[in-house]
């Protein structure tokens, strides 16, 4: 037969449904006769088909299945045979129903069910009808979009049968074929699609094979996100049997820790014998700051698991940090002078200071403290005492006034972050000290410079246990929040049965307690930890009336939400309890629980929920908007699009929210952009920070560097040099400038906060948990940060991470491979093999990366262990290289 | 006998026996041989607690092999000093004020901008102070009338405050006070206080001042604002006519910039108001005649006030307009081709001598041809005096109580101190700001009760053509030199 869409001319093919029988008398006249000899010839067998005699109804149906078979390869415009068996779709199902059972009827079925793919009423789902009456022939046969139809009819089909519990065991083979199909097509997005409405993933395990599962996961990943819970976990849990399945356990713990499931974490140690990958598999969990232990069975030898169990302690993770640094060549120490400029403001600057102001020493300290953290040298804190005759390192924590001395003393353990041995041996002096301030301090160090870096001999315990229960309410908390950042996320029981009856001892004084509760919600974060749970309520419960009003109090229910950081319904029976709360906290506690809860999951109805709390205009005083709003970004920074809508509706709240709201948004929007410096927030935090209301410029000066922070971002950078002549005669005010502009040079541009990485799509609870604790405490600005707690400042190191893909070899020594950095590019779902990365250019390793930055190897020589370059990653030398000369 | 691994800072020491009979003390004994840090400043983790002094091994748990920790340091225990920092907090507010750098600003009682910038810029001469502190009740004279001894009072108490204060001050007494004296600053337009022209209110004030400030008990009657403020001025009155001439000399408070189309310069402007044409009945011929007045200056003051004469009255709109012509003036002015020739004759050895010292200062010699060019010298001044101008201004020391010092010698070389624009389109609207140098050299805007910290850079700005500030009142000190 001859084809019949050649010479066939277009003008006529897409004639509408509605009164064709007009159109048809025209087009006849119009046709080509090409195209009329078709329509006779399917016009004619149509009516062979009517025959009664079987043969010729036979060869009238393989002649009409020839002719659609032929043309249905493409799908842009009706193929023609369709067209022209339109009119005869009434009569030859009218016919079907009339004959007898056969294998001619089944024919027919076939015949019609194609055609129903353009004839069918909408719902009829009648290709679906005649399909499963039909031969069940190879289902590609009938092209392609025959069978992505059948599967949006599956997919209804199956809804109702769902809700009218009829059996579905046909639907499910044919679901099957479909699935098969696609797979085969490199159309993995549809079987994905078909299975999850079909609510039948467990079989795509069966169709992926090495040429895409790749893509399938990548796909089931990136759905996850849009998912209501718990199919979300289902799609995960598939994808992760599937890289099992392919031996990409890389990618099998990245999901396994998303998660947060620890079982999987060890399938994938005990499923891999290749003691490589495992040190892989170990820098990975140790970016994610997890506490893991690896026991006999995930790591046969001794030694081995020694040395993987280092990896995953951070042990090696300040070695790996200076040698960036040397890489970069940052190591020389920079003085809060460096950082401030204030030669570039000449004039406006104030009068040369011949007296200290403590608020700008302890302004200087924050400062040195975050640009040289981790580097283990500093021009204020670690001079040696005999360089200079006044022996300065004694004299600058005695510039700092009174509890200004604790936060002095404790930026040592920042200046000397992860590095444990020598940390500790210079923190060592202050606690022979006989200023209460200054011990506190000490205490807190220790904790700082243990923070995310385990050690078998637990010198944080060791020290800080036995301050806990000291007279000093200062040293009190020194050694409980010391403790709470040295272990958090560790879910330590020794320390949890020394802190927890501080939280219900009713002669210990309210900052204690909000310190113990903050510090057992971090050691034990998104545990859903029963007992700590309990302990924190009943705190809160034996709180007096006046206590209430506390700024500090604020941090009670915070300790309690961080329990269930991510872990959504989880927190339901507690939220529950927390309505029978007095109700100046209640509903303080009710947002705090929510927006924890439900933190990074991009959970619609949630921002939604909040953003109804916010729309209130409320006049009683009631403080519970702040934290709503601050929930709004922590469930919204899950996912990319739901935060671009957010930032959006804080600004609608930033014009009609009320004061209260005012001052949180621009924490919001720092906790959303944190680390990543976009330049719509930048000029609304810029312009917040000239705002009328004192709280709300302070908010976004400290936004500024939030969104700033690590990233040595020059516009920003002269923006606070701008605010800091501009506020300079506000002490406050400054105040705030300096610590953002600390924030902004965080490691001297090397650090950053974003609790975000493998490519966002871990989020580490730790780091989280650290920034939410730090703006919880920047909603009441005046009375935390500015009055005596403002070490609360010490938790961002929480999420303090180094920003740098560094490479090394099979003994982990660095090795300098290029790399190529650029914009990283959505592939989910695209054709082929797409570029990853835009706007690239190529560097050798180790190189810091942006946010939003994406690295891949720019030479064959190697294989990475690791799927997403970041961090530390290994190499191994790719066998099949060939040097090209 | 155990043997342990102990790790101290970077160190490892492999192999450390413990005897366990003996208490731990010992093996804290053992390790001070090893380590140099003495026992009780030992810490020692084991398993995630301290090792105690008098614990007993056996229930501490101590394994063949273990590793232990070690903490502790032989440095020096952190002291405090004895002496703590003093800080900017604590201290009362007097002394914050030194620390600020600058003084306190004045609030704005009502379209008081006016005196505001006028009392700040006079706030700035620290010889008016003392003369202000050292007037007193007692001290009144006789001639002196009621409210301008009340006013002179009030400014004392008002400077005194700006001294002291950290925190804006509200000048309500020394407002009361001057619209006392001078009913004209009370005038009211539509219920409120009218805005005023700065340089009466300038005016007005030093001549009060100069009133009650003469000390009546010396003999030649000290007039101290005379002899800060006051330029001694002569003239030559020729009629060209008829040939007359006549001298006359007067003494006047400051020096007026006409600002006219060739003016484009302070010192254009100062030498266009020193010659004035004047009307009056000839005698020779027996009918008015027009009079040329040529005046030069005869006696310099400290401190040298100079009027940009921006406002004039329009007949046709019946206001004062402003003219808003640029006009540049420098921070260093010379006048010295302004002066009579007496004059110039005094000035030529301290400005040789000031010459000198600047020469010495850049690293050259110290010219030995000055005696025999002299005269080429002295025309040169302008020039180089320009070209040394930078940071020299605030190298001379503020000198208070100097006044009887004929030590030194006025060098006809000024330096700006002050400067009190307007912004606006006629004198009795708009808003007036002083911009006053601190003694650390530093510039201040003082607007109303707002100081703000300005670049020297920034003053020689305001000198008009816009709509922005511009200078209407200037104060340049004398830059003198001891003889």
């Amino acid at each position: 037969m001859s084809d019949p869409k050649s010479g066939a001319g277009t003008s006529q093919t897409k004639a509408p449904p509605k009164d064709h029988k007009k159109k048809d008398e025209k087009k006849d006249e119009d046709l080509s006769e090409e195209d009329l000899a078709l329509k006779q010839q399917l016009e004619l067998y149509v009516e062979r088909v009517q025959d009664p005699d079987p043969g010729l109804q036979k060869v009238a149906l393989e002649s009409m299945r020839q002719e659609i078979r032929t043309s249905t390869s493409s799908m842009t415009s009706v193929p023609k045979p369709l067209k022209f068996l339109r009119p005869h779709y009434g009569t030859l199902k009218a016919f079907y129903e009339t004959m007898p059972e056969s294998d001619l009827k089944k024919y027919l079925a076939d015949i019609l069910s194609v055609l129903a793919l353009t004839m069918s009423a909408e719902g009829e789902r009648e290709s679906l009808k005649y399909r499963l009456l039909g031969s069940e022939g190879d289902i590609g046969l009938w092209g392609h979009e025959y069978v992505r139809n059948l599967a949006g009819e599956i997919a209804q089909e199956y809804m109702k049968r769902q809700s009218e519990e009829a059996p579905i065991e046909d639907l499910m083979e044919l679901v099957q074929q479909i699935v098969a199909f696609h797979m085969k097509h490199n159309a993995e997005p549809e079987a994905v699609d078909l299975l999850m409405e079909v609510e039948d993933l467990d079989l795509l395990v069966e169709h992926v094979d090495s040429t895409n599962f790749r893509r399938t996961c990548l796909y089931l990943t990136s759905a996850a996100r849009y998912l209501p819970g718990p199919d979300d976990m289902l799609v995960l849990d598939i994808a992760y049997t599937i890289y099992l399945k392919f031996e990409e356990y890389a990618n099998a713990l990245q999901i396994a820790l998303f998660l947060d499931n620890l079982q999987h974490v060890r399938q994938v140690f005990e499923s891999c014998d290749d003691l490589l990958r495992k040190k892989q598999f170990c820098y990975i969990l140790a970016r994610h700051g997890i506490a893991f232990e690896l026991d006999d069975e995930m790591c046969a030898e001794d030694s081995d698991r020694e040395f993987l169990q280092d990896i995953i302690n951070n042990a090696k993770l300040s070695e790996g940090y200076l040698t960036l640094a040397r890489d970069i060549e940052v190591m020389e120490p920079k003085s809060p002078e460096d950082i401030y400029k204030a030669h570039l403001l000449d004039g406006r600057a104030s009068a040369g200071a011949s007296v200290d102001s403590a608020r700008q020493n302890l302004a200087a300290t924050f400062v040195n403290a975050f640009v040289n953290a981790g580097f283990g040298q500093d021009k204020l804190m670690t001079v040696p005492p005999d360089s200079s005759s006044g022996g300065s390192s004694g004299n600058w924590l005695f510039k700092n006034k009174e509890h200004g001395k604790t936060s002095a003393a404790a930026s040592l353990g920042m200046i000397l972050l992860w590095d444990v041995d020598s940390g500790l041996a210079q923190i060592d002096k202050y606690f022979h000290s006989n200023d209460n301030h200054v011990i506190a301090g000490a205490l807190l160090g220790v904790g700082i410079v243990n923070c995310g870096v385990n050690n078998d001999c637990d010198p944080a315990l060791a020290l800080l246990s036995e301050y806990i229960g000291k007279e000093d309410s200062s040293i009190r908390i020194g050694a409980i929040m010391g403790l709470g950042i040295a272990y958090a996320g560790a879910q330590n029981e020794q320390i949890r049965s020394s802190l927890t009856p501080i939280l219900n001892d009713a002669k210990a004084p309210l900052d204690v307690i909000a310190f113990t509760a903050i510090s057992l919600g971090l050691i034990y974060v998104g545990s859903c930890n029963e007992e700590v749970a309990q302990a924190i309520i009943i705190a809160l419960m034996d709180r007096s009336d006046s206590e209430f009003g506390e700024p500090l109090t604020r941090l009670l229910p915070l300790g309690l939400g961080l329990l269930y950081l991510g872990k959504q319904e989880s927190v339901e029976a507690t939220a529950e309890v927390s309505k029978t709360f007095n109700e100046k906290i209640r509903k303080y506690c009710d947002m705090t629980l929510l927006s924890c809860a439900y933190a990074g999951t991009g959970n619609v109805l949630k921002v939604q929920n909040l953003l109804g709390h916010c729309a209130q205009h409320l006049e009683k005083g009631e403080t519970h908007q702040g934290p709503a709003v601050l929930g709004i970004a922590m469930v919204a920074m899950g996912e990319e699009l739901g935060l671009e809508m957010s930032i959006r509706s804080l600004e609608h709240l930033l014009q009609y929210g009320e004061q209260n709201i005012r001052r949180a948004v621009p924490l919001a929007l720092g906790l959303l952009c944190i680390s990543n410096p976009k330049v719509n927030v930048m000029d609304t935090l810029s312009r917040l920070s000239h705002d009328t209301d004192s709280e709300v410029a302070m908010a976004a000066v400290i936004s500024l560097g939030l969104i700033g922070s690590g990233t040595n971002n020059a516009r920003i950078a002269g923006m606070l040099r701008n605010l800091s002549s501009y506020y300079y005669k506000d002490a406050s005010l400054l105040f705030c400038v300096r610590i953002a502009q600390g924030l902004v040079h965080l490691g001297k541009g090397l650090l950053t906060l974003n609790p975000y990485h493998s490519d966002r799509f871990l989020l580490s609870p730790i780091a989280l948990a650290g920034l939410v604790i730090m703006l919880h405490a920047c909603l009441d600005m005046k009375a935390i940060i500015l009055g005596k707690y403002h070490y609360v400042l010490y938790f961002l190191v929480l999420a303090m991470q180094p920003r740098m893909l560094m490479t090394v070899d099979e003994n982990l020594k660095p090795l300098s491979v290029p790399v190529r950095v650029g914009q990283a590019v959505d592939v989910v779902g695209q054709a082929g093999r797409p570029k990853t990365i835009t706007g690239f250019q190529t560097h050798s390793t180790p190189v810091l990366l942006a946010a939003g930055d994406r690295a891949e190897l720019a030479t064959e020589k190697y294989i990475p262990l690791s799927p997403i370059l970041e961090g530390h990653v290994i190499l191994k030398e790719n066998p099949d290289y060939r040097e090209d000369s | 006998m155990l043997t342990v691994s102990v790790k101290w800072q970077k160190e490892v020491f492999k192999a450390v026996e413990i005897d366990t009979s003996q208490p731990p003390y010992v093996f804290k004994c053992q390790l001070f041989d090893l380590t140099g840090v003495p026992p009780e400043r030992q810490k020692i983790m084991v398993k995630g607690g301290l090792l105690k002094d008098d614990a007993d091994w056996s229930t501490v748990g101590v394994k063949q092999g273990q590793k232990l920790m070690m903490v502790g340091t032989a440095d020096e225990i952190v002291k405090a000093p004895e002496k703590g920092p003093v800080f900017m907090e604590d201290l009362p507010e007097e002394e914050q004020v030194v620390s600020l750098g600058h003084s306190a600003g004045l609030f704005n009682l009502g379209n008081t901008c006016y005196m505001n910038s006028t009392v700040q810029c006079l706030h700035s001469v620290p010889e008016l102070k003392s003369a202000l502190v050292k007037y007193s009740h007692s001290g009144r004279s006789n001639d002196l009338d009621q409210t301008s001894h009340m006013l002179t009072v009030a400014t004392r108490d008002l400077f005194s405050e700006l001294d002291k204060s950290v925190k804006p001050v509200a000048p309500m007494q020394f407002w009361m006070v001057l619209r006392k004296k001078y009913p004209q600053f009370g005038q009211l337009h539509n219920g409120v206080f009218m805005q005023q022209d700065a340089e009466e209110c300038w005016t007005q004030l030093l001549y009060t001042l100069s009133q009650s400030l003469r000390s009546p008990g010396s003999s030649e009657n000290l007039d101290t604002v005379k002899d800060l403020f006051g330029i001694e001025l002569a003239s030559r009155i020729h009629c060209q006519e008829s040939g007359e001439e006549s001298s006359e000399t007067e003494s006047v408070y400051s020096l007026k910039c006409h600002i006219s189309q060739e003016v484009n310069h302070l010192h254009e402007g100062l030498k266009h108001g020193l010659k004035s044409e004047l009307e009056k009945a000839s005698p020779a011929l027996g009918r008015s005649a027009i009079y040329l007045k040529e005046s030069r200056i005869n006696g310099l003051p400290r401190y040298l006030t100079i009027q940009f004469v921006r406002f004039f009255w329009k007949r046709e709109s019946n206001q004062k307009a402003k003219i808003l012509r640029k006009v540049d003036y420098p921070l260093e002015l010379d006048v010295y081709d302004l002066c009579s020739d007496e004059l110039r004759k005094q000035l030529e050895g301290p400005r040789q001598i000031l010459r000198d010292e600047e020469g010495k200062k850049l690293g050259l010699k110290a010219n030995e041809k000055s005696s025999g060019t002299k005269d080429d010298d002295v025309k040169m001044t302008d020039a180089e005096g320009s070209s040394n101008a930078s940071g020299e201004s605030s190298a001379t020391t503020p000198q208070e109580g100097v006044l009887s010092d004929k030590e030194s010698c006025l060098t006809g070389i000024y330096d700006l101190v002050a400067v009190l624009t307007h912004k606006g389109r006629s004198a009795d609207s708009g808003h007036y700001v002083a911009w006053v140098k601190q003694e650390s050299g530093k510039w201040i805007e003082f607007d109303d009760d707002n100081p703000i910290p300005q670049r020297e850079e920034d003053i020689v700005k305001l000198s008009g053509g816009g709509d922005w500030h511009m200078a209407y009142i200037c104060m340049y000190k004398a830059r003198s030199i001891a003889m």
